[in-house]
């Protein structure tokens, strides 16, 4: 068995494919999900219980695929976040004590409107946060750039890695 | 054009020329395709030659007795499988290594364009288009900027404060600073080896389809597909959304917003499947 202090030496990630959620209350994990384009990441993480969750979403609405959004509610904005919740109370979070943290949701250079998904996702987000009287703790969303980000679940610190930067970003401080 | 030729020669490190593709790539017409033929132009390269026959004893076609010859590889798992193979292996060659200039890492912009190709292949199929050709001009479509990424390497800050600042897209940003940019230098360079005018001109049109003309159905597809690799996050490199959101490639192909999310779907899924064939030869 590796004490604490070693398992803090070597840091273990779980990898959060594109349209996938983990939840988890392993403290010696960090939940990592990389390459969001227009794709948004939604973390969220209950101080108390120390219980955190990562989702990363690809589409904004479910309907237009509900067979697919059944089988991978991640896929989609208004059934993945949803189903990122369900799945930390099950751990023992609670809804009003989670830090929600937002990043993604890049966007080209486009006044069709035929290309805003990184735009529309995010509204799509606001939208079902909104409703449950929700608000978001940190964010970065839009621009042109990528970002992969990390939520340590030991401390609830929100780490981007975004394209075209050296320096990681904190987006929310443990 | 000759402004392109003259960046071209300059440029010291040039890519490896695919030279099977252009050769094998007007078969893929032919009702009946001559064996031999398709022998005589892989053999000489040994690790196509390798490849083919590799794939031939997976898992996916073995079944009988091992096959350790080209000709018999070719028969048993058909010309259309094979350039395929061939595909993946000359592209990975091309397109495997990092660019510093653009800010992508080595793998990226194969992953990049195979995600483009699988994304242009499933629109083509959908629209009843010659797939295979649709997918040979979505992975080769940013051919030019191995040849641009040099020059970028040195003025990276210029770059950044064109996209950012200025609201330039990556393209506008090359022809600023270089005089050239990737798409055409890229469609120049496939003239140069021989491949077919509708590839050369999908590939130089890549940013404003409908320019493309008479292949902007095409360009439409590489276009669409390119986007759709972005928005999957397969889109690399410093500023990787520096580019315009056009509706010709949408009016073109007669594609609504939703047609393009369920094209993003597709793609998730099929790409998982390709990567194992692609994938894999695209880390070195």
């Amino acid at each position: 068995m590796a004490s604490p202090s070693l398992a803090g030496l070597f840091e273990q990630k779980v990898v959060v494919g594109i349209a996938d959620l983990a939840v988890s209350n392993n403290q010696t994990l960090t939940l990592a999900t990389y390459s969001l384009g227009s794709c948004i990441g939604v973390s969220i993480y209950d101080p108390v219980a120390k219980v955190g969750g990562l989702l990363h979403v690809m589409l904004p609405e479910s309907k237009i695929d509900i067979d697919k959004a059944q089988r991978q509610p991640a896929m989609f904005m208004d059934t993945g976040v949803p189903a990122l919740f369900r799945a930390a109370y099950q751990l023992k979070a609670e809804k009003y004590r989670v830090q929600i943290c937002v990043a993604g949701g890049a966007q080209v250079m486009d006044s069709s409107g035929f290309f805003s998904i990184g735009k529309r996702n995010y509204e799509g987000l606001k939208v079902l946060l909104n409703e449950h009287g929700l608000k978001v703790q940190a964010e970065q969303v839009g621009g042109m750039v990528s970002r992969s980000m990390y939520l340590n679940l030991a401390t609830g610190e929100v780490k981007l890695k975004v394209s075209g930067q050296t320096e990681d970003f904190i987006l929310c401080k443990s | 054009m000759q402004e392109l030729d003259d960046y071209i020669n300059r440029v010291k490190h040039l890519p490896p020329a695919p030279l099977v593709l252009p050769q094998l790539l007007p078969l893929l017409n032919q009702p009946d395709i001559d064996c031999s033929k398709v022998v005589e132009v892989i053999t000489y390269d040994q690790s196509l030659t390798a490849a083919v026959i590799q794939t031939c004893n997976s898992a996916f076609f073995a079944g009988r007795s091992p096959v350790d010859d080209l000709q018999e590889a070719i028969q048993r798992i058909g010309f259309r499988e094979v350039y395929q193979v061939v595909l993946a292996v000359s592209g990975a060659r091309v397109l495997g290594p990092a660019q510093k200039g653009y800010g992508i890492a080595e793998g990226e912009l194969w992953q990049h364009s195979v995600c483009t190709a699988v994304a242009a292949q499933l629109m083509a199929e959908d629209k009843g288009e010659d797939t295979s050709v649709v997918f040979t001009a979505a992975l080769m479509h940013d051919v030019g900027k191995l040849v641009l990424a040099g020059a970028l390497e040195g003025i990276y800050t210029k770059v950044m404060e064109e996209t950012e600042q200025n609201q330039y897209s990556l393209l506008e940003t090359e022809k600023k600073l270089l005089g050239v940019q990737h798409a055409e230098i890229g469609g120049r360079l496939l003239a140069r080896w021989k491949f077919p005018a509708n590839l050369v001109s999908a590939v130089w049109f890549h940013h404003q389809p409908s320019a493309a003309k008479p292949f902007e159905k095409l360009a439409s597809f590489v276009y669409l597909g390119n986007m759709i690799a972005h928005f999957l996050g397969f889109g690399f490199g410093h500023q990787a959304f520096a580019l315009r959101g056009r509706s010709d490639a949408m009016e073109i192909l007669e594609f609504t917003s939703d047609d393009l999310a369920r094209y993003m779907i597709k793609t998730l899924e099929k790409f998982a499947e390709v990567q194992k064939l692609f994938g894999g030869m695209g880390e070195k």
